[in-house]
């Protein structure tokens, strides 16, 4: 039927006569939601929720038992005249009713058939769990009884005098904290440190178990202020990626009238929580630090404010934000319906399928269907990826048994279900052509995008700058600094000398010695006429006295040292050195060359192989950008110059290390931060030359290697590959 | 009838589904045929040991199998005893003593498959080796068969094989009395069309419906309170036990979404007059301007433009013509009835009532209705009265109907074709019987042609040809129109034909079996006289026998076959050929793309234009009509699951 809502069904005689109505103990609510009247009803035994619109609720409710289905709808038609439900919508309505358990016949139940349904939900349920071993949830406790007695008292905090003392609790952590922004930026840093992980897990737990007794206190106060029931009768554990986390059901809130009092319910977790990160604010701030307190409050703090907002207020996740969000937008069940509104999106201008049903009732709620419709589905691929690397990391084997499991539930079967949709859906009886053509092209796309069309292959790494020339220059002979270059000057031989030392006693011994030599020659002269043999003793002596003086001399100039060659004086502690002794040997300074600077680069095993074997392609070998760290504005690029063929554990420079900041994890034992955690590959890089930006040797850079363009999919599939063969070693 | 389950078993889904398809796909691998040929040669060698023995002792025999039966108790030999006793008293009685084939046929209908044996290859005597066997159970066993006039004859002619293994035989045809209908649906085995036994199966779950009868402890509780006049004693059946279905293909798969209703009168004189409106207002659009239609999926559709035309010109009726909903979809439906529904080819005007012409046997259906007000829709075309829609009380589709039953077989000249179906809707696997004597029959390529003019100039050319070697033939037509068409195109030519349309069964079976004498020519619609032989007249054979030929593909393969098997039956020879046209509504519907392009390509040309090309065409449009009808069937079972399961509280399909 071409006809978008036929009025007739042929299947309308079996429900035409029969006088069925609401169970009695079916409880009904209005809200509103964007405008729009909704009525949900609920049967407070099952907790079973059912939203109608306006004029299905007409329907249902002229259903008083009396009237048969077929009056009702005539008279339904009557009154509403087109938006009236048409046959088979009131006959799907009956049915949906029914399967929720909403509606009594007089009929005696088909009991085979509720066995059936019976059957296929503990199915889908045991689906549900093996699909969803990541997020399993595991009843434990009716807390109801527990929440009745108690919510008289507890559930006083839910009120405007509690919100007062809400924001008095706020401004006073703030108050606490405010002057010592930096001491918390530290600890954050040491918050993961694995010693402190057993009690930052404990704690965790406590701030939940709050946070959800929270929700529940909330969820039973405001329904016994609206007199909607509220009922929680679920508390349970949900192992979130294997991590316990305690939960409940506060479903009953759906009953509100009041969004605010949805909200409110839906926001109680993290309130609470930001009530207790408050209190832990202000005793952190009062006690000592080491302390036992100082560091668990610290723990709370973290917990109920960064962990609390980011995670469970996060609209994207299926968690308190995303409630929030929905009730506060007036769209319930928003995840499913932005996806159904994408798909219908797709169905209608994308294929031109005839009819299809929108699922968005007003031009607000298709704002927010495609933007949440989009973010979220980006969102869930990234972090269902990010989920399923970090159980994979973490636990191998398991892990792969989960990627197995999450490939087959997220994209297996999704896929499955699509392709059979595309193969056999009768809405797209005559659109079929356009609707496989148009998803092998977006297939398509993809698959040349990813599997074909080169895309930059880039690793970086950490590196420092070294001079190519170099020379250590050594104290010469003992001295005591006179006089000496500042370091960072130039400096050149027939320049000022590096530096300039005394040596008192051996100009004394020079001084000694030429007065000795002076005495021996005047008596060698004097010997000469006398006695020609003892001239000539005292000629040798005088020999020997010129070879002890010139090596005094030798001596003596090298307390002035002069550069070899033209470089860079370098030698930070010069300053200290002025008039102090130093000996022979002792180490002064550097001079480095000025013009050529290289970078020596440690990179990991995961990138090495690639570059080493690319650089050994000579002109082709790969380009290198260097940015120096605390400078991004300089842009230097470079080729890789010379890779050393062996692995090794010294890193070139601490600085590189993870305990001077740098991005190499370092062994733990090892004191010094210079020796690595794992074998890494030098790598030389000969910056090209650069008219005015230059780079200092000692400054620390981050290397980019530029690796030819492959495809996306082939470096994936060499991430996948190395992922593998670190976990097992091969 | 009272512990019957309500819907028959679900349909699997998923990857049940999958496992399912496989599963049958697996079984055609079984080589059922030789184990069924196997077994029929055992039974054809036990001829000698009844052949002999007197009347008195068969009868005893027959009486002591019946217990055995009846007890259960029988083992895999009784059944080959009880085979070869029913051929030696097939031979006794009619002079018939059925072949190897048919045995074999025997068995696989036992064995709860779908049985393809060719046409003329005596089906109704093979049937009746099973019908035996189900009636020594006890349970009642229905022969189902296309006609009111199969039904009488069959069951009247194999009385006496019945007869002599102590059984009852009856059969049900229209415009019998409850009482009777009681009697032969009591009676052991009941020959019955498919439409008699759907309806009074509904009938009887109205009737215990109304009794507020569900299930076995509320009857045997009415039965205690009410006595003889329980509801239970007003049911005109006892069960669904046992099905062997004649013609299956047709009827579980063609006529299979066909849904039988049992309605009553709703008088709603503002209804009636809304369609006329409706017919009148629809007049006044325009097509392609106002609404489009779609030959391929037979529908209508508004444009934009139209809708607002439509309220323009509405707006002064006001009643159900205010909303837009109810305006746009009445008159969408008067526009289909208007463009899509022809005059004398879905339905004729008789006695001042709309009365729908089954499409493809020809056949008048006065007591059949469109529904949804379509039927209303095309009397106000018309014209003519319009009834009140009719209230619906009760309703199965045929597909749902006989999956009710425990035990379903069937046989049909084509089943080979539908094997998928058969196996996924009914779980019967399809098995092939060897012709008793080599088939003689010549298939020719088919011949095409590029517009429907030419079309029917050849093969008006093709039969006079044809008739001048004095060879009898048989020309298959679609639809009645066609064969009216035909037939006023060869009385033009000076050719003396007959034509078979809507008359009535008997009278259609005598031509139909008339068709084999030389120098006949008979133009039927595809689906006439099935059932019955084309006997060659004298010589025939040594023409060449008889020549059929089809004036167009159907949709579904195996309706072609059903037509070119009317010729060479049993050995002898006959040929086969079908013409068509690039303007054949096959094409025009399921490859409306190609078969314009071909159609352009092929303008100018006035003879045959068959290549491989063109067929494979064709083979292309019937591949998708039958996976396209296939799709809608099982959707349309899918449904009415889907309703059971969500009509829990309105009880069981009532």
């Amino acid at each position: 039927m071409p006809v978008d809502r036929p009025t007739f069904s042929e299947s309308w005689y079996r429900v035409a006569d029969l006088r069925p109505q609401l169970r009695t103990t079916v409880a009904t609510n209005r809200q509103h939601f964007r405008g729009q009247m909704w009525h949900v009803v609920q049967d407070p035994t099952a907790n079973q929720f059912f939203r109608l619109s306006e004029t299905a609720y007409r329907f249902v409710a002229m259903l008083d038992g009396r009237r048969s289905v077929a009056e009702a709808w005539r008279i339904c038609n009557e009154q509403l005249g087109d938006s009236a439900p048409t046959q088979g919508e009131a006959i799907e309505l009956l049915g949906q009713l029914y399967a929720s358990n909403l509606l009594a016949a007089e009929l005696p139940p088909d009991a085979a058939g509720l066995l059936k349904r019976y059957q296929q939900r503990r199915l889908r349920e045991v689906q549900g769990f093996l699909m969803n071993l990541l997020f399993v949830r595991i009843p434990l406790w009716d807390p109801d009884s527990f929440l009745e007695r108690w919510v008289g008292v507890v559930g006083r905090v839910f009120s405007w005098y509690g919100l007062g003392v809400l924001v008095v609790l706020l401004a006073g952590g703030f108050y606490s904290v405010a002057g010592r922004w930096g001491q918390l930026a530290d600890r954050a840093q040491g918050v993961l440190d694995p010693a402190n992980l057993p009690l930052l897990y404990l704690t965790f737990l406590i701030v939940k178990v709050f946070h959800e007794l929270g929700h529940a206190f909330a969820c039973k106060r405001f329904g016994k202020i609206g007199g909607a029931g509220g009922e929680v009768h679920v508390l349970g554990v949900m192992f979130l990626v294997f991590t316990p986390f305690p939960y409940v059901d506060a479903s009953s809130m759906w009953a509100f009238r009041d969004k605010w009092r949805r909200t409110v319910v839906g926001a109680a977790g993290m309130l609470v929580e930001l009530a207790i990160a408050s209190v832990a604010a202000m005793v952190w701030a009062g006690t000592a630090e080491g302390t036992t307190l100082h560091a668990v409050t610290y723990n709370v703090m973290f917990i109920a404010s960064v962990s609390s907002l980011l995670f469970n207020g996060n609209p994207l996740l299926r968690y308190d934000g995303y409630y929030i969000l929905s009730d506060l937008v007036e769209i319930p069940n928003l995840s499913q319906r932005s996806r159904d509104y994408l798909h219908y999106l797709v169905r209608k201008y994308a294929w031109s399928v005839r009819n299809p049903r929108n699922p968005a009732n007003t031009r607000g709620e298709r704002i927010w269907f495609v933007c949440y419709g989009i973010c979220s589905t980006i969102y869930r691929i990234f972090i269902s990826l990010r989920i399923l690397l970090f159980v994979a990391d973490k636990l191998f084997l398991l892990g792969a048994a989960l990627a197995v499991a999450g490939a087959i539930s997220f994209v297996f079967v999704p896929l499955g279900r699509f392709v059979r949709y595309l193969a056999t859906s009768g809405e797209l009886l005559r659109v079929r052509g356009r609707a496989v053509g148009s998803t092998l092209a977006a297939l398509a796309v993809v698959v040349v995008g990813v599997g074909l069309i080169p895309a930059p292959d880039r690793f970086r790494v950490e590196g420092v700058v070294e001079p190519a020339s170099l020379a250590i220059i050594y104290a010469g002979t003992d001295g005591f600094i006179q006089d000496f270059l500042p370091s960072g000057t130039e400096a050149s031989p027939d320049g000022p000398p590096l530096i300039r030392a005394v040596n008192p006693q051996l100009q004394a011994q020079a001084a000694g010695l030429r007065a000795e030599r002076r005495r021996i020659e005047a008596q060698r002269r004097l010997a000469q006429t006398r006695d020609v043999a003892s001239a000539q003793v005292y000629g040798e002596q005088l020999a020997a006295l010129d070879g002890q003086i010139a090596r005094l001399e030798e001596e003596l100039a090298t307390l002035t040292l002069q550069p070899p060659w033209a470089g860079r004086w370098v030698s930070p502690d010069i300053d200290r050195l002025r008039g102090a002794y130093v000996q022979r040997g002792d180490k002064l300074g550097l001079l480095t060359g000025l013009e050529a600077v290289i970078v020596r680069a440690m990179v990991g095993q995961k990138a090495a192989p690639t570059i080493v074997t690319e650089a050994a392609e000579g002109p082709d070998a790969p380009r290198v950008d260097i940015r120096v760290r605390g400078r991004p504005d300089m842009e230097l690029s470079g080729r890789v110059g010379k890779v050393l063929p062996a692995g090794q554990e010294q890193l070139p420079s601490a600085a590189l290390g993870y305990a001077a900041g740098g991005s190499i994890q370092t062994a733990a034992d090892d004191p010094h931060g210079t020796k690595s955690a794992e074998q890494l590959f030098e790598i030389r890089i000969d910056p090209d030359q650069h008219s005015s930006l230059r780079l200092l040797p000692g400054q620390r850079v981050v290397v980019r290697f530029h690796a030819h363009a492959k495809p996306l999919a082939a470096q994936w599939w060499r991430e996948l590959l190395q992922l593998v063969q670190r976990r097992f070693h091969a | 009838m009272l512990a019957q389950r309500t819907g028959g078993k679900e349909l699997p889904r998923g990857l049940d589904a999958a496992w399912d398809s496989t599963a049958g796909l697996l079984r055609r691998l079984l080589p059922l045929r030789e184990r069924f040929l196997r077994r029929a040669e055992r039974i054809v060698s036990l001829e000698k040991l009844y052949c002999d023995i007197s009347e008195a002792k068969l009868r005893c025999l027959a009486e002591e199998l019946r217990h055995l039966f009846r007890r259960g108790r029988q083992a895999q030999a009784d059944l080959d005893h009880a085979f070869a006793l029913v051929r030696e008293v097939a031979w006794r009685q009619l002079g018939e003593r059925p072949f190897l084939v048919q045995v074999a046929g025997a068995l696989a209908i036992e064995a709860g498959c779908i049985t393809e044996m060719a046409t003329g290859e005596g089906k109704t005597l093979t049937a009746t080796l099973p019908a035996v066997i189900a009636g020594w159970c006890g349970r009642g066993c229905h022969i189902i068969t296309v006609n009111d006039y199969l039904a009488r004859r069959d069951a009247e002619w194999m009385q006496g094989i019945y007869a002599a293994c102590g059984l009852t035989a009856a059969h049900v045809e229209g415009g019998m009395s409850n009482p009777q209908r009681r009697a032969a649906y009591a009676a052991d085995i009941t020959y019955c069309t498919n439409k008699e036994v759907t309806a009074d199966f509904l009938r009887d779950r109205i009737e215990l419906d109304r009794a507020g009868v569900r299930g076995l402890s509320s009857a045997l509780m009415a039965k205690i309170v009410d006595g003889a006049a329980s509801a239970t004693d007003r049911l005109v059946q006892r069960g669904l036990h046992r099905a062997i279905i004649d013609e299956a293909d047709s009827i579980l798969i063609d006529e299979a979404v066909t849904p039988v209703i049992i309605s009553g009168q709703a008088p709603n004189p503002e209804a009636v007059e809304a369609f006329q409106q409706a017919a009148s207002l629809a007049g006044l659009l325009q097509s392609g301007e106002d609404y489009k239609v779609s030959q391929r999926f037979r529908e209508v559709d508004l444009t934009e433009e139209g809708k607002r035309r439509l309220a323009e010109l509405a707006e002064p009726l006001g009643g159900i013509w205010t909303g837009a909903r109810r305006r746009e979809e009445m008159i969408t439906q008067a526009l289909t009835a208007g463009e899509l529904y022809l005059r004398d080819k879905q339905y004729v005007v008789q006695e001042g009532k709309v009365v729908i012409v089954d499409e493809f046997t020809g056949r008048l259906m006065p007591d059949r209705e469109w529904r949804d007000g379509l039927h209303q829709a095309v009397s106000a075309k018309e014209a003519v009265e319009v009834q009140s829609p009719k209230e619906t009380f009760s309703r199965v589709s045929f597909q749902r109907f006989f999956r009710l039953y425990r035990k379903l077989s069937g046989m049909t000249g084509t089943a080979r074709e539908g094997w998928r179906e058969f196996w996924q809707i009914y779980h019967t696997p399809v098995v092939v019987i060897p012709t008793n004597r080599p088939c003689a029959r010549t298939v020719l390529p088919d011949m095409a042609l590029a517009d429907e003019k030419a079309k029917w100039a050849a093969i008006v050319e093709q039969i006079e040809e044809i008739h001048r070697t004095g060879r009898p033939i048989l020309v298959g037509t679609r639809s009645v129109r066609a064969s009216e068409h035909l037939s006023a195109m060869l009385t033009v030519g000076g050719l003396d034909h007959s034509v078979l349309n809507a008359v009535r069964h008997a009278e259609e079976a005598q031509i139909v079996a008339g068709a084999g004498q030389a120098g006949r020519i008979t133009v039927a619609t595809n689906m006439a006289g099935r059932g019955t032989d084309i006997k060659l007249g004298r010589g025939v054979a040594q023409l060449g026998g008889l020549y059929v030929l089809a004036t167009e593909r159907h949709e579904a393969g195996r309706v072609d076959r059903q037509l070119f098997g009317r010729s060479a039956r049993q050995g002898d020879p006959g040929t086969a050929r079908a013409v068509v046209s690039l303007e054949d509504e096959l094409v025009r519907r399921y490859v409306p793309a190609i078969a314009a392009t071909l159609g352009r390509r092929y303008a100018h040309a006035r003879g045959d234009i068959a290549s491989r090309m063109v067929h494979g065409v064709f083979q292309l449009a019937q591949h998708r009509a039958e996976r396209l009808a296939l799709r809608q069937r099982k959707a349309v079972l899918r449904t009415d699951d889907w309703l059971d399961q969500y009509l829990g509280f309105a009880g069981a399909e009532q």
